[in-house]
């Protein structure tokens, strides 16, 4: 790490921006969205007997405790860091950026975040096709946690960035789809929080603006005190991205090291699980 | 300092952070600002549609309970008398259906981005209070005619309550709407209740009859328990002049909808957590 010590905090490397302590995150299977009031009563009824719930359709295998996506996650991040965190389909990495970004909460453990997170995924959510991309830029910005006046300094280097100038005034259902991606990444690319969440995001775009969001990516991840997850299944990205990387399986953390025996070990689990 | 959060399996109630709703305010903001353009884009008489709907109600009611059902209107010229009544109702019911379904409607960008949940049912509130401001307008102009002619005469002193009229209103539907949209999260048969249900709401409040004109008995009481009925007997006592509003139902009234809404705001605080497991 390079960052130096910013006088005014007294914040320094070692300084945390997460702290997860054994987080678990538990999905009761088979009910999900059931959602008949009936339905509901029948498998309360049925756990208050100590019975198997009737309406779960899978009994076998998760039992009664329902799916664990999550285990005993202990994991630290430090102020500044870029962590990569790698794994197969399913171990579990969506649902950690879930924790983190709010979205749902943990069923055990505790999380303590210092500093603002915003989260890159899938970019474009919240976009109206009936509204101008401008006014696309202010809702999709201040969803993401912008104000009005940070997004009105920004907006001429997010416009910019965007490549779309010409038709910024244009309702976003006229745009393709490639120009959709483009300026809400554009409107990613601008965000101002201390831990940011990308998840996939490089598969945006042409090639050229694909490497334009990664020079973008680099220069937000190298900022200091800019904490950085960053999740892809893509290792080159993560090679040059991450110095620190965590690989998950089945809802664990399986490593937690240096990027390069992260990738190794990341390669060698697909291979064993691809026979 | 940089924030701090703290997130714990812990299930609250009572658990606001208001400053981050305050924090958010501009998408509140922005939020209004969307529907409030959005509703009316490829429409060709575009918000027009705003006063034309209550106008045509108007008239329907005018025809059905004036005419074929033959109530009165407490001596209120009726179309001024109906206008009043669907303006106040249309934004009871505007806030109280469009909250209903925050979670189900919402899923798709509640479960990527985390932001003050609260801020969605606000907006709500805000859109259909500038919908509720056009749609008096008519009124408004009625009222001045008819006001000139003497044939209505507005009392005064209770203009005063109309913004505690308005504020109660909302925080009704407010609690209401999020009592349903929390439960439809998981149960989606109340999704289907809710438009059946908001009609015959409207047919128990003193909406389209004053309430002068109901017969002492079992639905009198109905419609007098029913918590809307007050704000609405105020509302019109205010503009027109009509209605005997008593305080003992107004109190009740407002008692109601202080434990709807602090049981509609504790509900939603406490689904908004984990619902996307569910929904």
């Amino acid at each position: 790490m390079t960052e130096k010590t910013k006088p005014t905090s007294g914040a320094n490397e070692t300084t945390p921006a997460i702290i997860m302590s054994d987080v678990s995150k538990r999905y009761s299977l088979g009910q999900i969205g059931y959602g008949t009031l009936q339905a509901d009563f029948q498998s309360w009824w049925a756990r208050r007997l100590g019975r198997d719930d009737p309406n779960s359709k899978v009994t076998s295998k998760a039992g009664r405790g329902g799916f664990f996506a999550l285990k005993d996650i202990n994991l630290t991040v430090a102020r500044g860091e870029t962590l990569g965190i790698i794994g197969r389909n399913g171990a579990g990495k969506s649902t950690l950026l879930k924790l983190l970004s709010r979205v749902t909460a943990p069923t055990t453990g505790t999380i303590d975040i210092y500093g603002r997170v915003s989260s890159l995924l899938e970019v474009g959510t919240g976009f109206n096709l009936q509204m101008t991309g401008r006014e696309n830029v202010f809702l999709n910005g201040s969803i993401l946690g912008l104000s009005r006046a940070e997004i009105k300094e920004n907006m001429d280097s997010i416009i910019a960035f965007s490549e779309v100038e010409e038709f910024i005034d244009t309702p976003v259902k006229r745009y393709s789809s490639g120009m959709k991606v483009k300026l809400a990444f554009a409107v990613a690319a601008h965000l101002k929080c201390e831990i940011m969440i990308m998840d996939e995001v490089l598969a945006v775009g042409d090639a050229a603006f694909k490497k334009k969001c990664f020079a973008k990516l680099r220069e937000t991840a190298s900022e200091r005190d800019r904490t950085v997850l960053y999740v892809s299944h893509d290792m080159a990205t993560v090679r040059e991205l991450c110095s620190r990387c965590i690989v998950m399986d089945k809802g664990r953390i399986v490593f937690d090291g240096a990027t390069d025996d992260a990738v190794r070990l990341y390669e060698e689990l697909g291979s064993s699980h691809r026979v | 300092m940089t924030a701090h959060t703290h997130i714990t399996p812990k299930k609250g109630w009572f658990n606001w952070n208001l400053k981050e709703l305050w924090d958010y305010r501009d998408l509140i903001f922005l939020f209004t600002k969307k529907s409030l353009t959005v509703t009316y884009k490829q429409t060709i008489l575009g918000p027009l549609w705003l006063l034309l709907n209550p106008l045509i109600s108007s008239f329907v009611y005018m025809v059905v309970f004036g005419r074929i059902a033959g109530l009165g209107t407490e001596g209120v010229p009726e179309m001024l008398f109906y206008l009043t009544g669907t303006a106040a109702w249309n934004f009871f019911s505007a806030c109280f259906s469009g909250n209903s379904t925050v979670f189900t409607s919402n899923a798709n960008l509640f479960g990527k981005i985390w932001f003050p949940r609260l801020t969605v049912p606000i907006s709500t509130i805000l859109t259909a209070a500038v919908r509720f401001a056009v749609q008096l307008l008519p009124a408004l102009g009625l009222l001045i005619y008819y006001g000139a002619k003497g044939a209505v005469h507005p009392d005064w002193r209770y203009c005063l309550l109309i913004p505690l009229v308005v504020v109660q209103l909302a925080s009704l539907a407010l609690g209401c709407g999020l009592i349903v949209s929390s439960a439809t999260a998981k149960y989606r048969d109340l999704n289907v209740l809710v438009p059946v249900g908001t009609q015959l709401w409207m047919y128990a409040t003193a909406v389209v009859y004053p309430l002068s004109e109901i017969p002492a008995g079992i639905i009198r009481r109905i419609v007098l328990i029913n918590p809307v009925t007050a704000p609405m007997e105020l509302f019109r006592r205010a503009l027109l002049g009509v209605g005997t509003p008593e305080l003992r139902y107004v109190l009740f009234s407002w008692a109601l909808t202080i434990l709807i809404l602090a049981f509609g705001l504790a509900l939603f605080h406490r689904v908004e957590r984990n619902f996307l497991d569910t929904v």
